[in-house]
């Protein structure tokens, strides 16, 4: 497994294990709706951002020790092509999430479900994007 | 689906000394895995990359890479 692959399964892994918990703590309507600065959904929100730093951090030092030699190399045209791919998609999901919060959801709803929309549609077009990355790298394309 | 493109790289490298895929990455500048996917047919490299090979190999280009206009794409 490559350099940049394994990158990209940090980061899909980071995403899951803390965004995961995050939406299903909103979506379960745990956290009161307060009126804005909700400051405990702030609070969660941080931790989340927080726990997701210190993974990537740990995980991308740990991956440089595993493979120095790889990590100085510049991605090849392969990569680049992957790269750019994965980026197309992942763009996709970005414009429709935009429309949703920018230009639909302000009509009928406001504060944090605004704000979670938005963080929601973010981690989804990354996931999209890192999940492209790593189907392509799989089957080799 | 079947690749128009098929190519000759696993033979030529035997034939030059049983030379890996991380030799023959070097040479041309793309990791090892770009490398294995060329072999297998699901990477197409681009036109720069491809007469590098070649030019490792020291053969004509159409020794290395052949197309196929019937396969289906």
């Amino acid at each position: 497994m490559s350099y940049r692959e394994k990158i990209a399964w940090l980061s899909l892994i980071a995403m899951t294990v803390t965004f995961g918990p995050y939406f299903t703590i909103v979506a379960a309507g745990i956290l009161p709706e307060e009126a804005l600065p909700n400051l405990r959904q702030m609070g969660l929100y941080a931790v989340v951002a927080f726990v997701q730093m210190v993974i990537l951090g740990v995980g991308h030092l740990y991956l440089r020790r595993q493979s120095p030699q790889e990590v100085r190399l510049p991605p090849d045209e392969r990569d680049q092509a992957i790269m750019r791919r994965s980026t197309t998609y992942g763009y996709y999901i970005l414009i429709l999430g935009m429309i949703q919060v920018g230009c639909i959801m302000p009509f009928y709803s406001n504060g944090w479900k605004i704000v979670n929309t938005a963080i929601f549609m973010i981690v989804a077009a990354e996931m999209v994007r890192y999940g492209v990355v790593v189907f392509s790298y799989r089957r080799q394309s | 689906m079947e690749s128009a493109l098929t190519n000759r790289i696993r033979v030529l490298r035997f034939l030059n000394g049983e030379m890996s895929q991380a030799e023959l990455g070097e040479h041309i500048g793309v990791t090892r895995q770009t490398i294995a996917a060329i072999e297998a047919g699901k990477y197409s490299p681009s036109l720069e990359a491809a007469f590098r090979i070649a030019q490792v190999f020291n053969v004509p280009l159409e020794e290395v890479f052949q197309w196929d206009a019937t396969a289906t794409r």
